[in-house]
Formats: C-alpha cells, structure tokens, sequence
C-alpha cells in the first residue's frame, strides 16, 4: 500500500510541477474548448441575427393591394415580429437579368404576377388560373429567409380566395384536431438537449486526458530505460501497476474536468440554451454524485486500457499508434449515443465497457435511467480496471515486454 | 555474510526478424549465457570480462532479477534469484548505462523516492542521502533537475541511488563506460571503498587495466561461455606472456576459430 502510495505521489508530482504539462493537460483542453465553442455559438447566433434582421430586397410585378398591403403591414414598426422588407423598383427586366440578380444577391426574392392577377382571381369562372412566378436563392440565407417569411402571405392571400369560393367551408374541412397541452416533461426536453452532447464530448475528452498522459508514464518509462531501474526495487510489480492506472486515473480525470468546465461553460452559448430555458439547474445533486460517479469509472477502465497497451509497446510513439484505433471506436460510442436512439435500458448494454457508461450518462442526462444499470455500470468497471490491473502486473514480470528491443 | 553463487545458468533469446537481419544469421534462438557458473565473496571484487555481445549484461540482469535464466539458479546470501526475487532485490543494487533516472526530477527526489520503494525510514534516508551526496559531489546539485546534469553527475547519481538500501551486493555492468578521467576515478575508489566495507561486488568491464587493477577474483565469458575463471592471479599465470591483455585476446580468437573453422 505504502509502496502503491509513493509510485502515485511520483507520478503526479511528475506532471503537476511541469509546467508546460499543466498547460498541456489541465489548462489548454478546457480553455480552447471554451473558446471555441464559444465562438461557434457566438458566430452561429450571430449568423442567424443577421439575416434575421436583413431588409429583403423585394422585386415584383404587378403585385395585388391587398398583398402589398399585408407585406407592409409585416413590415411596419409597430409590428413585434417586424421584417425589414424594401421594395425594388419596377423596370423592364427580362426573366434572365432577374435571374441574374437573384443569383448574385442584390434582390432576395422576385414575385411576377400575371396581368390582372386580383381581377382575375375574383372573376375566376372555369379558365386557367392566373400565374405567379416567383424566383429566389435557396443557396443563400436571406433569399431562402425572403421566401419563407413572404409566402405564408401570399398562401394567406390564396385562402383567403378560396374560402370566398366555397359555399360551405366547412364541409371541405372533414374532421378537426384537438392538441392537449401539458403533457411534454420540460425537464427531460431540457435533459435531451444536453444528451445530444455531453455524453459524446465527455468521453471524447476522458479519452483524450489518459491518451495525452498514459504513454509517457509506462512506454515513455520502457523507452527511457528508467523503468528498469523501478523493476529492481523489491517493490511488487502488482503494486506498481496499482500506482501507475491510479495515478493516471487522477491525472486523466482533472484533465477531463479542465474539459468539461470548457464545456459547460460554453454550451449555453453554442446551444443557445439561454434563449430555450434549458440550464444545469434541470438536474439535482444527486444527479451530479451519479454523473462525476460514472466519469470515476470510465476514465479508470480508459486508463487500464491505455495503460496495458502503453507497456506493451515499445516507445511512446508506438503507444499512441496501437491506442489510436480505440480512440476512433470511442468516438464512434460517443457518436452512436448521441445521435442514436434513445438509451437503452438493458442490462446487458450496461455490461460494455465505455458503452455501457456513456449509454448510462446519456440516460442520466435524459432523467431515464435504472438504478440497477448504474450499480452494473459501477461495478464491471471497477472489475474491467481489475483485469486491466492484473494484465499489468503479468506484462511488468515479462522480461520479453519489458526489455524486449 | 555468504556470497553470491551463479549456478549453470543458460539463457537464450528468440531473434525477431530484425535481430535477425541484423545480425545476419538466420538462427531463431540465441544463446546468450551458456551455463555460466562463478562465485563472488564478501569482501571480494568480481571482474566479468568479456568482448561486447559475450553475454555480460544478460548474466548480470539475472542476477539483479531483471530477467530469468531458463536453467540454472543464482544464490545471493541465502536467497535464490528465480524463487526468492523480492528478497533477493532488497539486498542487492544494479548498475548499468542502460539504467536511465528521469530528467524531469531532482537527484534529492529521486534519492527519497527509491529509498521510500526500499521502505527505509526517513532519518536513515536522510544520513545516507548526506553521505552518499558528499562522497559523489552531489549535495551542490541535489535540487538541480536530472536533465540539466552532466553524464558524469548523472552516473554518480545513479551510483548514490543504486545504493539508498545500503546492500551487501552490488552489481555494476560498465560502471565507467563513457566517463571522464576523473569521473571515472571517483567511481572505482568507491568500489574499492565498498570491498573495504565487506560488500561483494560484481563489476562488468571490457577495460582490462579496471580488472587488473580492481578485482580479486575474475572470470572472462565469450560467446556466453566463461572461457577462463578464478584468482586474478591464476588466471593471468595461464597466459603465455603472464598478461591479462594476451589471455583475453587468445581467447577471443580461440572462440572466433572455433566458430568459423
């Protein structure tokens, strides 16, 4: 225990007076992601304000009043949904030159009525209807935001019409829906907001915590050669294994808490979670024990995993080769979770390493999950560092992993 | 206290491919100790002589426990190496190039980290950390990180370290390879000091004046057999010009023209 005790208390000593580790490791991970989610909701907020608050350009020809006169309504100051809307002047363009504007943004959407449209429309007998051509660039935002905003007006107008048509409206309407409200649990709609990212970031950046320390720890120690001065101590091998996965464990968990303060700090902003409602306080403190519980417990099974292969490999270079595959099935769990189904509640999922744990904390987050799951969840991951352990203890006796060059 | 008996040891190492490319052989195993027998005793210094490749630091990490001999058994005191490992390490200390400190640390951490995994208390740390440090010059660089040291300061570091316990066995495989003069001087004192002591030291060298110099007792391994052993003096008298230099060379090309002729 005491020998266990002194080979942890080295390696964190190890990286917590090297500065640039510190920086590497517990600082850089949650600062950049602050940063740069940040950013990205920033930039994305203000992408949709921009053209949200973009004056559409508006050709037309031979636009009805009473259209004209709902667009300007839509438009006026004293309108709460207000949309900026200026109306091109009419000149003889020909279809090719409206074209043209349209396609290089200088007007957002074009209405060409037929001569006569509203007189038509109301002394419609059994010709054809008359036609309105509209033209614009669903390739930029604010022509295909021109569209969406002008034509529930014109398809208003056009009900409008079509109702002055029908003898009983009613008859045509067949059956009528009745929505009860009240039923959605704001919370878990809260809850599922944050599953859609949490889950998969969080083991993203666990994983990366250990991948970033676990190495140079044991493949760093083979290729220095200084993990042969350890070996001729008469310290147990299982005790330095004990030591290695704990401490690196520790380490690897403050890195990915580094991250998750980025995170958590950042998703307001890159979810726009302020203008939705949704904030961390849908979740009690119980919630949180179970949450940071199930991050204990998959970073150790992480760390195991990072830390057999490290000392089976012969350099740090050769370490972070053999580990990149489980890095990308990893991210593919984080993936899978997040954009998947909802979780599962098996409890044979929750007998998967990593999977289990990253399906648990997206249930966790959704508030649907099983005590029994979390309990299984706890507890093969304490029996997978085990293993992982013990495998480490047979690789620190094998002369052939250890010295073989 | 008794000493320490090497006991037909054999040793052999599947070649990877590589090893084999570069080795240009096409032999799958490789014997690299082939039942090697000696004995070192307390107060004697042991001289393994022996061309680069003969087998040296395979027979000496056996000894240090670092590796298992497929045959054989090696006694340290009263403890076998193969059945008795732990005990066999808390009484012996292992020197070699190719163990390395981390540079991130300091010698005086590194002292008080290897002393507390050999489980010694902290005033009995303290007294061999001030002894050990002022016999090698070290007390001036003891909170200087390993990376900033010269190779010198570094081997006397390794030395200081390898002998926090205090053991009754030291093993050092080319301690003064790639030294200074003076560096070099100051380690072979101390092994001198050490025999005065009574510790039993086995010392691997391919500098034959260190054996001439050193040792009592020496035994010259080629190929990974030991091809002449006992009293520096006897073994020196089997030469044909009673030099030390002349047998080591004749046994080197006896070896060579049994292997190619």
């Amino acid at each position: 225990m005491d020998n266990m005790l002194t080979i942890f208390k080295k390696e964190m000593y190890r990286v917590l007076t090297d500065r640039r580790l510190i920086l590497t490791i517990f600082i850089m991970p949650g600062l950049a992601i602050f940063v740069m989610y940040s950013l990205i909701g920033t930039l994305v907020q203000n992408q949709a304000t921009a053209v949200e608050e973009h004056t559409i350009i508006l050709y037309e020809e031979n636009m009805p009043d009473a259209i004209r006169l709902y667009l300007e309504q839509l438009s006026d100051e004293s309108n709460e949904q207000r949309i900026h809307i200026e109306f091109r002047d009419q000149r003889d363009y020909d279809e090719e030159t409206l074209k043209a504007y349209v396609r290089e943004g200088d007007i957002d959407i074009v209405l060409l009525f037929e001569d006569d449209f509203h007189e038509k429309i109301l002394n419609y007998t059994d010709e054809e209807p008359p036609t309105l051509t509209v033209f614009y660039n669903y390739g930029r935002q604010q022509s295909s935001f021109s569209y969406n905003n002008i034509m529930p007006v014109i398809e208003y107008y056009r009900n409008t019409y079509l109702i002055e048509r029908l003898e009983d409206p009613a008859y045509y309407q067949v059956f009528s829906v009745q929505y009860v409200e009240g039923i959605v649990d704001e919370r878990v709609l809260s809850g599922q907001m944050m599953a859609m990212m949490l889950p998969m970031l969080i083991v993203i950046f666990l994983f990366a915590g250990a991948m970033s320390i676990g190495p140079d720890s044991i493949a760093g120690e083979k290729e220095r050669g200084t993990i042969a001065t350890l070996l001729v101590t008469p310290i147990k091998r299982r005790e330095i294994a004990f030591g290695k996965v704990l401490s690196l464990g520790m380490l690897s968990f403050i890195s990915a808490l580094s991250s998750f303060v980025g995170i958590a700090l950042s998703l307001p902003r890159l979810m726009q979670m302020d203008d939705s409602g949704v904030s961390y306080a849908i979740y009690t403190m119980t919630d949180y024990v179970v949450i940071f519980s199930i991050l204990i417990a998959t970073v150790l099974v992480i760390v195991g995993l990072i830390s057999v292969i490290s000392a089976f490999a012969k350099t740090i270079k050769e370490a972070q080769m053999f580990i990149m595959p489980f890095y990308f099935i990893t991210l593919i769990i984080g993936i899978v979770t997040s954009f998947g189904a909802e979780p599962s509640q098996s409890m044979w999922v929750h007998f998967m390493p990593i999977y289990g744990a990253v399906n648990l904390l997206s249930g966790v987050f959704t508030f649907q999950w099983l005590m029994i799951n979390y309990v299984i969840v706890l507890v093969s991951s304490v029996v997978y560092t085990m293993m992982f352990i013990y495998a480490l203890t047979l690789m620190f006796n094998d002369e052939k992993i250890m010295f073989q060059k | 206290m008794n000493a320490l008996k090497v006991k037909n040891i054999r040793k052999t190492f599947r070649l990877s491919k590589k090893q084999r490319k570069i080795e240009q052989t096409s032999i799958k195993k490789k014997i690299a100790v082939d039942d090697v027998s000696f004995e070192a005793k307390p107060g004697e210094i042991f001289g393994l002589l022996g061309p680069n490749g003969a087998g040296k630091t395979t027979a000496l990490r056996c000894i240090a426990t670092l590796i298992k001999p497929d045959e054989g058994d090696i006694i340290v005191g009263d403890y076998s190496a193969l059945k008795e490992s732990t005990e066999v390490r808390k009484r012996i200390a292992f020197l070699t190039n190719e163990l390395k400190l981390e540079d991130h640390f300091t010698p005086n951490y590194l002292f008080q980290y290897f002393s507390r995994l050999h489980g010694i208390d902290e005033a009995t740390i303290k007294a061999r950390r001030q002894r050990l440090f002022q016999r090698f010059g070290i007390d001036k660089f003891q909170e200087v990180k390993v990376a900033d040291l010269s190779t010198g300061m570094k081997q006397k570091i390794s030395i200081a370290i390898a002998l926090v316990h205090d053991p009754d066995f030291i093993v050092f495989d080319e301690p003064t390879n790639g030294l200074d003069v003076m560096t070099a001087k100051t380690v072979t004192d101390y092994l001198v000091e050490l025999r005065n002591e009574g510790k039993t030291i086995i010392l691997s060298t391919h500098i034959l004046h260190v054996v001439e110099k050193l040792c009592d007792r020496v035994g010259i391994i080629i190929e990974g057999k030991m091809k002449a052993y006992g009293i520096l003096e006897d073994v020196i008298q089997t030469s044909s010009d009673g030099t030390l230099e002349t047998l080591f060379f004749d046994l080197v090309k006896e070896e060579a023209g049994e292997v190619h002729g």
